[in-house]
């Protein structure tokens, strides 16, 4: 069903445990390790996050919402656990991504301007005939069996708002910490409403007392394991010192809601290791990589 | 016999687990043209190819998304299956990828996600040689045709038990869409089919798209939606974010028409203009209020605040006072509808009665926020009372309907392009083979 996620595709077909993912990509290791070895690339968390600044670049000219390029970098995740990265020019899959996303999310944009605007950001890896990007599409969807709606946890944070009386800016750091799992492999793994819950709690354990929230890391993520701890303490512990009124409240809703409390956990942590990876995050490192590796083995022809 | 078919729906939006009573993982209904890299790059390939899986019988239509045909299984796989070909955006020239439809992917998306006995069941979709191949079960008949078969030689009414099991199936597939967040947007008699089992199955869904919490207005999406007999008053004043309540329209207008055998509002439709303004459809509105009588802002508050209110009200004085009632025809409209096609009590027709009129005026409500929605009127007294309701609607009939037409040359084109049908086109070469290029010569 299009709109229930319990009948959804995502459900059915692209939610994926932690131990399938790694061995789909030691399949892709075995099955080329010349590439592998010939062409390193930085690890997963940072490629992300070096795609998503591509796709909020050329997100950014044609004023595409947050929506359109969530459900693109889940495209981009979706595509590279059934083809090698190292077979694919990632900069025509990315823009490919986003070309169909916005089609998906009612937002479209034309594919000679898609183009376009691709060739703008990145010359060398883009081929002025739209055609390319069309066969492009082609193998993405096909690649997916068309199964193109994709269940975001924004809509959860939103429906939750009211009933957990959360206040504007933890809705807007929950939005962020959304925003910042497309970067991890959580949308692969996790439903869409564990997503928005783990995210409701970083926002209202950490009061969004930092502007920048990547910038400075390293304190969030010891914060966060320590309010993780909390969360924890508090649910284990029943008689133990009560923890703030806010915190208590969000607690009790949780009990009652049959959230997977430990998946939500295991979402913290993989959050608290991407502020931690992100600090060695180059976008010159990535470029160069990728670059090499499109450019020797003539994936962009 | 309908309790299952009833959607689980979850009134929270269905995020959150309830321990059990979920769907089982299903098993999946593609086997899509997997394996289509041909590295490096990003090239396309498909490994499935259409003509390996199906045997292609003949042409069946064509509109402005390509062309349908019908097909059996090969190799190994059986039954009959009608297969929608979305034709290239440039046909004649060498065929280059120019980037998919929005509609196509629409229909692909949502037919993916989709699972409902009342709602058109995709087995694949195969992507080759730039084309896309929906495939689907195939149904014999669809609305259209039944009607038109009952308009042949003698005219005779559709029985009203037949009409009652079409409008309830018709409406339990409605209500799964809607509870799904899907709107149809072009409900039509064509676009209804039948099995030959006679389970009613909503079909194309290419103008169909999702409404939760739209990015954009609906109607910035597309400007006109839904066949122009069948849209609602609210599209034809230009509303801009309509609901679901346009389907309900187009349904109170099918049941209009399973009943009367002909369209309820035919009215013309006016073309865009050269500057791709969307015209004020006068016409189809008159048409509408010569049945329903003109609309006020007594029973329609919304109305004065339609965009295309001002051209309403020069509707209304182009015409002599007392033209247009205020109040409705519809009961005269529907006792000469019942009288004139011979439903009665005592006919073997028998009549919708009372009820029906009841569910038809609730459907033909001028108000969108009034008129009745597919959960309720599924509740309708016309379907509580009177008995149960087959989920064959061909269950006690006598008569038969002929085969779904199926053409194996190019020289079908009678029924060109009316709304409502959408038989016409030729048949593709590319497809059918040398037999149909022999055929020509």
């Amino acid at each position: 069903m299009a709109a229930n996620y319990w009948a959804s595709t995502q459900r059915r077909h692209w939610l994926f445990s932690r131990e399938k993912l790694a061995e789909i990509r030691d399949n892709f290791r075995e099955r080329d390790k010349v590439a592998h070895t010939q062409f390193p690339l930085p690890d997963q968390r940072l490629l992300n996050i070096y795609f998503s600044q591509q796709l909020i670049k050329l997100g950014k000219r044609m004023s595409t919402r947050q929506q359109a390029l969530a459900t693109a970098q889940v495209y981009v995740k979706r595509f590279y656990t059934k083809n090698e990265i190292r077979h694919t020019n990632p900069y025509l899959v990315v823009t490919t991504a986003f070309y169909l996303a916005c089609k998906m999310e009612e937002c479209p944009q034309h594919i000679r301007f898609v183009v376009g605007e691709a060739r703008g950001l990145w010359p060398e890896f883009i081929a002025p005939d739209v055609s390319k990007l069309g066969e492009c599409e082609f193998s993405l969807i096909s690649e997916m069996n068309s199964q193109l709606i994709v269940h975001h946890p924004y809509r959860t944070l939103s429906e939750l708002q009211p009933e957990l009386s959360l206040t504007s800016d933890e809705v807007a750091l929950a939005w962020s910490v959304i925003n910042d799992h497309y970067l991890t492999d959580l949308p692969l793994l996790y439903p869409p409403h564990v997503i928005a819950v783990m995210a409701i709690i970083v926002a209202v354990v950490f009061k969004p007392s930092q502007t920048s929230f990547h910038g400075s890391a390293a304190p969030l993520a010891s914060a966060m394991r320590d309010g993780g701890m909390n969360i924890l303490a508090a649910l284990g512990d029943k008689n133990g010192n009560a923890p703030p009124a806010r915190i208590q409240r969000l607690i009790a809703w949780l009990g009652e809601s049959e959230v997977d409390i430990k998946a939500v956990i295991e979402c913290t942590q993989e959050l608290v290791s991407l502020y931690e990876v992100w600090e060695q995050y180059s976008e010159k490192h990535c470029k160069e990589l990728l670059g090499r590796m499109v450019k020797s083995k003539n994936l962009d022809k | 016999m309908f309790g299952k078919s009833f959607p689980f729906y979850n009134s929270l939006g269905g995020f959150y687990p309830r321990g059990n009573g979920f769907p089982s993982p299903g098993t999946c209904r593609f086997r899509l043209s997997l394996d289509a890299r041909k590295p490096p790059g990003t090239g396309y390939t498909s490994k499935v190819r259409v003509r390996d899986r199906y045997h292609i019988v003949g042409f069946i239509s064509s509109g402005t998304y390509g062309r349908v045909y019908k097909a059996l299984g090969k190799n190994g796989q059986k039954g009959e299956f009608a297969i929608k070909k979305f034709k290239p955006d440039k046909e004649g020239e060498i065929v280059q990828y120019t980037g998919l439809s929005q509609s196509a992917i629409r229909e692909m998306a949502l037919c993916s996600e989709l699972d409902h006995p009342n709602v058109v069941q995709l087995a694949e979709i195969i992507l080759e040689d730039k084309c896309i191949f929906m495939v689907f079960e195939y149904t014999e008949h669809d609305l259209l045709q039944i009607i038109h078969h009952h308009t042949q030689q003698q005219r005779h009414a559709i029985p009203a038990l037949m009409v009652r099991s079409i409008l309830f199936q018709l409406l339990n597939g409605l209500l799964y869409l809607h509870t799904n967040w899907v709107l149809h947007r072009d409900l039509k008699p064509a676009n209804i089919l039948v099995t030959s089992s006679g389970a009613i199955r909503i079909g194309d869904l290419g103008l169909a798209r999702l409404f939760y919490k739209p990015l954009n207005s609906l109607f910035s999406g597309d400007k006109v939606v839904v066949t122009i007999w069948y849209r609602a008053p609210e599209l034809l004043m230009g509303s801009r974010h309509y609901t679901p309540a346009v389907d309900l329209w187009a349904v109170g207008c099918i049941f209009a028409e399973l009943l009367s055998l002909r369209p309820i509002f035919k009215g013309e439709e006016a073309k865009m203009d050269s500057k791709k303004t969307v015209p004020f459809q006068r016409n189809q509105m008159m048409k509408i209020i010569e049945i329903m009588g003109m609309p006020t802002k007594e029973i329609w508050p919304g109305l004065v605040s339609m965009p295309e209110y001002s051209q309403l009200q020069s509707l209304a004085m182009s015409r002599a006072p007392g033209h247009f009632n205020r109040s409705s025809n519809l009961e005269v409209w529907y006792q000469n509808c019942l009288k004139n096609n011979g439903y009665s009590a005592n006919s073997s027709a028998g009549t919708p009665g009372a009820d029906g009129f009841d569910l038809l005026s609730r459907l033909l409500e001028y108000d969108p926020t009034k008129r009745i929605t597919a959960q309720e009127a599924l509740e309708h007294p016309y379907f509580k009372n009177g008995g149960p309701i087959s989920a064959n609607c061909f269950e006690g009939f006598e008569g038969k309907y002929p085969h779904r037409r199926v053409t194996q040359d190019d020289n079908d084109i009678r029924s060109g392009s009316l709304p409502g049908t959408k038989r016409s086109g030729l048949p593709d070469d590319s497809l059918l083979g040398r037999a149909t290029k022999r055929l020509k010569e």
